[in-house]
Order: C-alpha cells, then sequence, then structure tokens
C-alpha cells in the first residue's frame, strides 16, 4: 500500500476492519473472522521485542492471568485454557511472567533469539521458600 | 436492554473475543489497553466508540492500519466524549424515525481519553456530555501525565512527580499541585454512575462497566493507567505498580451512584505505605532526598485523608 | 414516528434566519448539535421550536460550546443521518478547528453561517470576515444574498454534501441582520416537494452499521497526509462544480428558481463591473441600473459559490469587462482583499486587460449606501476611459478619517 496514489483510497481516510459483514464479532474468535489488510491484527510487531515469553504448559493451571494482563492480546486462550502466544503482536513486555502464579512459572522471559525447546528442556525447578 | 454477559470468573471472562487489536503501537507494558480490553470485554453488545486524541488514539488508528474491531471516531484533543455524544443523538433520532439498519441492537457508546484531554483540555466537553446526560460512558485513561506529547504535568499529576514542565531540580520537587478530584466533579453532576476503577482489579472492574452499561444516562470512569515511560517503571512492572495504587489507597476504588451514594468496593486486607508507592516509580525519586523526604509523609497525610473521607461519605449514606 | 407537516403559503415574509430554519425543518434534518451566538440563533432555536411542536423528528443537542457544537455534528454525521447546525463569528472561530476534522473526514454536515464581524473590538453585525476565516477549510460554501436565498441555498447544500461522490460539508453563508433579521416574501415550498428534493439520506461509512465497523479519524503522517488533503483538494476541483451546476438545474426545474456560480446582472455589455457578496449584490444592482442611466455601463457579479471558487466562471464573466471593482467585507490583515486575489488569479493568465481595484468596505455592518456605489461605479469608469488606474489598487470605503488607500 505504500505505493498508493491518492485516488486508490477510500475518502475521508476511512478505514474497514472487515472484508463483508462482521456478524456477531464479540461472538467470533480472531482465526474465524475476516480481516481485511488495514486492521492491525495483519501487522507485526515481533521485531519490537528484546526478549520473549517462552510457555511451558507443564506448569501452567490455566488462571488466565497472563491473559487478562497482556496488553497486546497475545495471549491465546481457547474454552478458558491457555495455548500460547501470539508472536506477532507480543512486544515483549514481560508482564505475562511476572503476574503468573505458578511454581515454577510457566512464563519465563528469554532473549528473543533463544531456542524454545532448549529453555523448556532446562527449565527451572520449583522455588522452595525461604523461611 | 440485552442480557449483560456472564463473567463469573477469570476463566469465563477468557473466552471473550476481542475487539481490541494486538500490533496497536501502545508501548511495551502500556496500561491503556489493558483497561481498553476489560472494558470492551465486559460486554458482547456492538460499541461505537471514540477517543480523543492521545497515546490511545495515535497508536491505535495510524493510518494504514486500525486496531479497532468496532466502529471508532476520532476528532480532537477535547471531543472524543462529544463525538461519542453526537452518535448517540443520530442513534436516538433514526431509532425514532425508524431507519436504523439494525434496529435489535443495542450498542453501548463509550469514549476514552486520558488525564490531559479529560481533566485539562477536554473538561468543559465532558462536563457538557455528563450534564446532559446522553446515555454514553467517558472512560479517563488516568495515567497523572500528558505521555503522549513526553511528559509534561497535568492537572491530574499529583504533588512531587517530576514532570517535563515541573521537573525536579535543586530547588524543586516537581509539581507542587494537588490532584484535580475528577471523580468529585464528575459525580457533582448528579449522572446516574461514576467509578474509579483499576486493571489489576479487573472482576471489581468488569462489575463496574456492567453496571455502566447497564445505566441509562452517562457514565463516568476513571481508571488509573500506570505509565512505564513517563512514571519510569520497568514495563513487566505494570500490574504490579498497580497493585500498589491500589493497595496504598492512592488510587482508592469506589463508585457513586446518582451523585451521592458512595461505596467503596476495594478495602485492601493489607494497605501498602504510600512510600512504597512512590519509592517503586522515578517520577518520585528524588522525594527520597533527605530534605524533601516530609513530602512522602505529607503524602501519606493526604492519602490517609481521603480514605477517612470517602469512609465517612461511604457511612454517612447521603 | 409520526410528525406533522405544516401548511405554508406559496409567499411566506420570512426573516433569512426562519427562512433557513424553515428549510432545515423540510429537510427534516435528524441531529442538530448547537450553541447560540448573535445573529445565527434564530436559526438553531427555529428547528428546536419545531420539534417542541411536532414538526420535525430528531435530536436537538443543545451543547457547551460552538466547538462542541460542531463536534457532535461530527459524531452525529460519521454515526449515518442528516445533520445541521448555525453560528456566527466568535462561535466559528471556535469551531474552526473542527471545520478542518469535519472535511477530512468527508462528512456532509450543512453549517449556516450568518456572517458577522470577528472581535476585536466586539462587533454583533454583519461582515464577511468569519466567511474568509474559514475559506480554506475544505467546506463548500454557498453565499445567500437574501432570505429567498438562504431558504433555497439550504436545500441545494444538502443535496450536493450528501452525494456520495461528494460527501464534503457545506456552508450557507447569509449576512447578519440584513439578512437574517430583515423579513422578505420568500417563495416556499411544501414540505413534500422539499423534502423529495434532498431525498432521504443515503448512509455511507455510517458508524452505526454494526455489520460495517468503520474507523473515521485516523492518524496520517508524512507518508500519507498528503496524498488524503490531495484527494479532497481534487474532488473539490473536479467533481464538487459539476454537482453543484446539477443541483442548481434540478432545483430550478422544480420551484423556476436559477442559481449560477457567479450570478450575473447587466453583464451582458458591462463596460465596469462590481463584484461582491451578500446583501451589498443587491444594493450593487439596483445602483449599476441607475448609473446605466446615466450612460454607464455598470455591471454586477454576485459570488455564488465561494469555493470551490469559480475561477473559470469568474474569468469568463469578466473578460470584456474594463473595469472591475472586488468588494472584500473583511479586513485583510496586511494584503490584498480575499476576493481581489481570487480575481486577480482567475485573470492572470487570460487576455483580459482589465483594471482591478479593490475596495474594503462595510466592517461591522457599517451600511454600504447606494453613494459609496454610485462614487465607485464613477471612479471604474474613469479608470476605463483612461486605460490605466487612477487610483491606488486598494482603498477603504464608508470608513471616517483621513483617505485610506493602498498598493
Amino acid at each position: 500500500m505504500a505505493t498508493t496514489g491518492w485516488d486508490e483510497f477510500e475518502i475521508g481516510a476511512m478505514l474497514r476492519t472487515f472484508e463483508g459483514e462482521a456478524g456477531d464479532i464479540a461472538g467470533t474468535l480472531q482465526e474465524d473472522r475476516n480481516y481485511t489488510e488495514n486492521s492491525s491484527f495483519t501487522a507485526s510487531v515481533a521485531d519490537w521485542r528484546i526478549e520473549k515469553p517462552v510457555f511451558n504448559k507443564d506448569f501452567c493451571i490455566d488462571c488466565q492471568f497472563c491473559w487478562v494482563y497482556c496488553p497486546d492480546i497475545s495471549i491465546i486462550s481457547r474454552d478458558k485454557k491457555m495455548i500460547g502466544i501470539d508472536m506477532d503482536h507480543c512486544k515483549g513486555c514481560g508482564i505475562c511472567v511476572e503476574v503468573c502464579p505458578t511454581n515454577p512459572k510457566s512464563l519465563l522471559m528469554f532473549p528473543e533469539l533463544a531456542d524454545e525447546e532448549t529453555e523448556i528442556a532446562n527449565w527451572p525447578a520449583k522455588e522452595t521458600k525461604e523461611k | 436492554m440485552s442480557e449483560m454477559k456472564k463473567i463469573k470468573n477469570l476463566k469465563e471472562f477468557s473466552t471473550s473475543a476481542d475487539r481490541f487489536e494486538g500490533a496497536n503501537l501502545l508501548c511495551p507494558g502500556c496500561a491503556h489497553s489493558i483497561i481498553v480490553r476489560e472494558v470492551l470485554n465486559a460486554t458482547n453488545d456492538d460499541l461505537v466508540l471514540a477517543a480523543s486524541t492521545g497515546c490511545l488514539e495515535v497508536c491505535t488508528a495510524v493510518y494504514p492500519y486500525t486496531s479497532w474491531d468496532a466502529s471508532w471516531i476520532h476528532i480532537g484533543f477535547e471531543n472524543g466524549s462529544t463525538a461519542v455524544a453526537g452518535a448517540e443523538a443520530m442513534y436516538k433520532a433514526l431509532k425514532t424515525k425508524g431507519r436504523l439498519k439494525q434496529p435489535d441492537r443495542n450498542p453501548k457508546f463509550v469514549a476514552f481519553g486520558g488525564d490531559g484531554a479529560s481533566y485539562d483540555i477536554g473538561f468543559q466537553w465532558i462536563s457538557g456530555c455528563m450534564e446532559r446526560n446522553h446515555d454514553m460512558m467517558y472512560v479517563v485513561l488516568d495515567n497523572e501525565v500528558y505521555a503522549n506529547t513526553g511528559g509534561q504535568r497535568s492537572s491530574s499529576t499529583p504533588i512531587g512527580a517530576s514532570a517535563t514542565t515541573t521537573p525536579a531540580g535543586s530547588i524543586s520537587y516537581g509539581e507542587t499541585k494537588n490532584k484535580k478530584d475528577m471523580m468529585g466533579i464528575m459525580a457533582a453532576h448528579h449522572i446516574p454512575y461514576a467509578a474509579q476503577v483499576a486493571p489489576n482489579k479487573w472482576k471489581d472492574m468488569v462489575k463496574k462497566i456492567q453496571k455502566g452499561f447497564a445505566t441509562e444516562g452517562a457514565v463516568f470512569i476513571n481508571a488509573v493507567s500506570p505509565c512505564t515511560t513517563e512514571w519510569k517503571f520497568d514495563p513487566k512492572d505494570t500490574m504490579h505498580l498497580t497493585d500498589l495504587a491500589t493497595d496504598s489507597l492512592v488510587f482508592p476504588l469506589y463508585e457513586i451512584i446518582d451523585g451521592h451514594e458512595l461505596n467503596i468496593t476495594y478495602r485492601p486486607k493489607n494497605v501498602v505505605p504510600v512510600e512504597e508507592y512512590l519509592a517503586a516509580q522515578g517520577r518520585f525519586k528524588h522525594l527520597f532526598k533527605d530534605e524533601y523526604k516530609y513530602l512522602i509523609k505529607e503524602w501519606q497525610e493526604r492519602v490517609d485523608a481521603n480514605w477517612a473521607y470517602l469512609n465517612r461519605r461511604e457511612e454517612a449514606r447521603v | 414516528m409520526a410528525f406533522d407537516k405544516m401548511e405554508l403559503r406559496d409567499i411566506e415574509v420570512w426573516d433569512g434566519n426562519f427562512a433557513a430554519a424553515q428549510a432545515l425543518r423540510q429537510c427534516q434534518v435528524d441531529v442538530v448539535s448547537a450553541y447560540p451566538i448573535t445573529p445565527s440563533t434564530p436559526i438553531v432555536e427555529g428547528y428546536a421550536k419545531f420539534k417542541s411542536d411536532n414538526y420535525v423528528e430528531g435530536e436537538f443537542v443543545m451543547v457547551e460550546s460552538e466547538h462542541a457544537a460542531m463536534s457532535g455534528c461530527i459524531g452525529a454525521a460519521a454515526a449515518g443521518g442528516r445533520v445541521a447546525t448555525a453560528t456566527s463569528s466568535q462561535g466559528l472561530a471556535l469551531m474552526s478547528e473542527t471545520l478542518y476534522q469535519a472535511s477530512g473526514m468527508r462528512l456532509p454536515i450543512v453549517l449556516n453561517i450568518v456572517n458577522r464581524a470577528l472581535a476585536a473590538p466586539l462587533n454583533v453585525n454583519g461582515d464577511h470576515s468569519d466567511m474568509y476565516m474559514v475559506r480554506d477549510s475544505g467546506w463548500i460554501q454557498f453565499d445567500a444574498f437574501c432570505p429567498q436565498e438562504a431558504y433555497d441555498l439550504n436545500f441545494i447544500a444538502f443535496k450536493v454534501a450528501e452525494d456520495h461522490d461528494v460527501r464534503t460539508p457545506a456552508i450557507v453563508n447569509q449576512d447578519g441582520f440584513m439578512t437574517s433579521h430583515t423579513a422578505q416574501g420568500v417563495h416556499t415550498m411544501d414540505d413534500d416537494t422539499a423534502f423529495g428534493f434532498v431525498g432521504e439520506y443515503k448512509p455511507m461509512n455510517d458508524m452505526l452499521d454494526f455489520e460495517h465497523p468503520v474507523t473515521h479519524g485516523v492518524q496520517t503522517e508524512e507518508d500519507w497526509h498528503f496524498e488524503h488533503k490531495a484527494r479532497q483538494h481534487n474532488d473539490m476541483m473536479t467533481v464538487v462544480p459539476a454537482k453543484i451546476d446539477a443541483a442548481f438545474a434540478e432545483f430550478e426545474k422544480l420551484t423556476g428558481r436559477k442559481y449560477n456560480q457567479v450570478e450575473q446582472y447587466d453583464m451582458d455589455d458591462a463596460d465596469v463591473a462590481v463584484v461582491c457578496m451578500g446583501t451589498s449584490v443587491e444594493t450593487a444592482r439596483e445602483v449599476a441600473k441607475e448609473m446605466r442611466e446615466k450612460g454607464i455601463k455598470a455591471g454586477v457579479v454576485g459570488i455564488r459559490v465561494f469555493r470551490p471558487f469559480p475561477f473559470m466562471a469568474i474569468a469568463d464573466a469578466l473578460k470584456d469587462v474594463k473595469a472591475v471593482a472586488a468588494l472584500d467585507r473583511s479586513a485583510p490583515g496586511g494584503t490584498a482583499g480575499a476576493l481581489f486575489n481570487e480575481i486577480a488569479g482567475s485573470l492572470f493568465n487570460t487576455d483580459s486587460k482589465m483594471l482591478l481595484s479593490g475596495y474594503i468596505y462595510g466592517l461591522g455592518g457599517r451600511d454600504l449606501t447606494k453613494k459609496h456605489l454610485v462614487d465607485l461605479y464613477t471612479e471604474l469608469q474613469a479608470n476605463a476611459d483612461a486605460g490605466k488606474l487612477l487610483t491606488k489598487q486598494q482603498q477603504y470605503i464608508g470608513v471616517r478619517g483621513p483617505k485610506l488607500a493602498y498598493l
């Protein structure tokens, strides 16, 4: 679109989110929606990240704290279960790790280029509380 | 009136299909979008949204992208409230005239604005909307500073905060004025519902938002929105800062019904000293110098006095 | 869902404000968001009263400032319906930020401006400084010279603005007090005929269409802004003029009243001509006739459409005239008057050898008398006879004190 001329777009700098009729958007999950190329859903901010969250589902209790406190709609929860991270939209803020209540945490931050499988294989053990 | 969305617990809440999208340009760790998500996800009804100029607006509708899955409008810095009020007036007109395209829908009209847009430049517009009692909700994303323009003080900036126009320096401790009591002012419009909310207390917030949506008439919401950039804390700590804000009672959570009936909705089990809240933010760093420590004491006294005042209001049931 | 029709006589005695209010009623405007200011207030009061008496269905939102008035209009228009308001002078100044937003968002709002001077010093009377202030705001601007035209042009404004190929807001100007508060005979349309001319509002990019969510009012920086503004200008230059002509033609067919972007009176063989706007047109027409009796071939050009400026039509109207006066009813603040500049621009690259002089007149409601115009035409004839300007290019007329002439 960066080469679009003045005569090639809608008047009023108006943008549409969906192709065709939106339907029941509040009842339609993102993967089932028909976004236009103008929805930021179709864009990526992955290159903002220095560190990335890695999710280890072995310890997850599906409390959904990460889902509700994620500023970037990047915690993918389906049917009340946390199933992964949307790495196109995650900016690497680390809130999900901070609010994760499990021990050990089910989410941890690693350098962007770290290998996920390796990190999960070397996941820290449960911390014992010091009295 | 449509049926209220059932949100018993967080698991149930997490089945919401967000109508706000990622790859917006808000800073990592920005509380604005957490608040926006909790507001929008509180209902399944259609939405007509507006934003005043500010961080939320410039980060979510930068051509050719929009992060909004519902109709949304931005006009200027001061008039997000009136934009939605105008849309609400049109809705009423077309309803009367039988010209709504989808007459069976129950849209909710919501405007968002920062504290600069709300406490300062858009104050009169919001006051007008509240006074006229449009069927709308106005949500302040209160980060106590003009963050979008780079950190200038607003009338929401509290005493002692260093802002770029009230910088702490060798002879200055930063902002010298009290934060404006926007909740009090808005409630004084005798609107049906006003509430202060915080995104960490999501259940309290969703309950209030739903109450607001169920209310016919103008609703005012003040949401604390810790700003990683201007409050100067690590982006991962946004929720920690929000916890400190609510649990130190710097941001007490309460509601005011019909301008008089005040209910405190959250009483922290362990009240955190204000000092801890201040210490967690770079904008208050200078207060910990010996010559300014008295300000921390005064801060605590102010917070205590306000809490006592809110409790008296609640007890008095007036 | 039912409102009452109003029985009108064929000719009603209305002032410009009431004529405009009647037009808003007959167009069945859905939302009026307004704030009072003299002399435009009776227009929105009129709508409010019609609503109270069940002669119109819609929402009247009495807001807390003119800025909020237009903000509400923008929200309402984006929601998807017919929207109008009215203001003057200081109110327009406060509103002006939002005018650019309305036009940039391509929202077809109709704004009645009852022209009034801008302070300081404070003044409630008619001049064109408010009209001029917003001339580059991207709004179509019509100018009514009398109450009849204030009535007619409102219908035409809705018709043009709401056209899906146009989608650009429109202003209908009328002179403060001289038109707005002067009652004259106004030929009316019956309610059905009037509404039939503008038709049902056809929504476009409407926020209330929940099946097609839309984002209005985006941010565009250096990579997009220019293209959007270019589009706006292109449509004003290439689409709007033809749509205006079409609306004028249709209106003439319906009512017999003919409008032109550039109104010409006694111009066929004119040697000298006055170009002006508002109520001055009628005064100039009367004087031109009297001058003709004295042997001076005088004519008058009235600017009916101030934006988009009818550049070519003006050039055409003036091409054979020997001396022309551009009458600007606004203090130009350190340059030639706006009409002077527009006319000069329209003729500059033509073969016209026309002598152009500018006159600043009527500020703050100061009368433009017939005597002023007699002197002016006499001056123009002298210029024409001499084949050169005998006066400075810019003169003030009707002001006390030593003669003011510049350039």
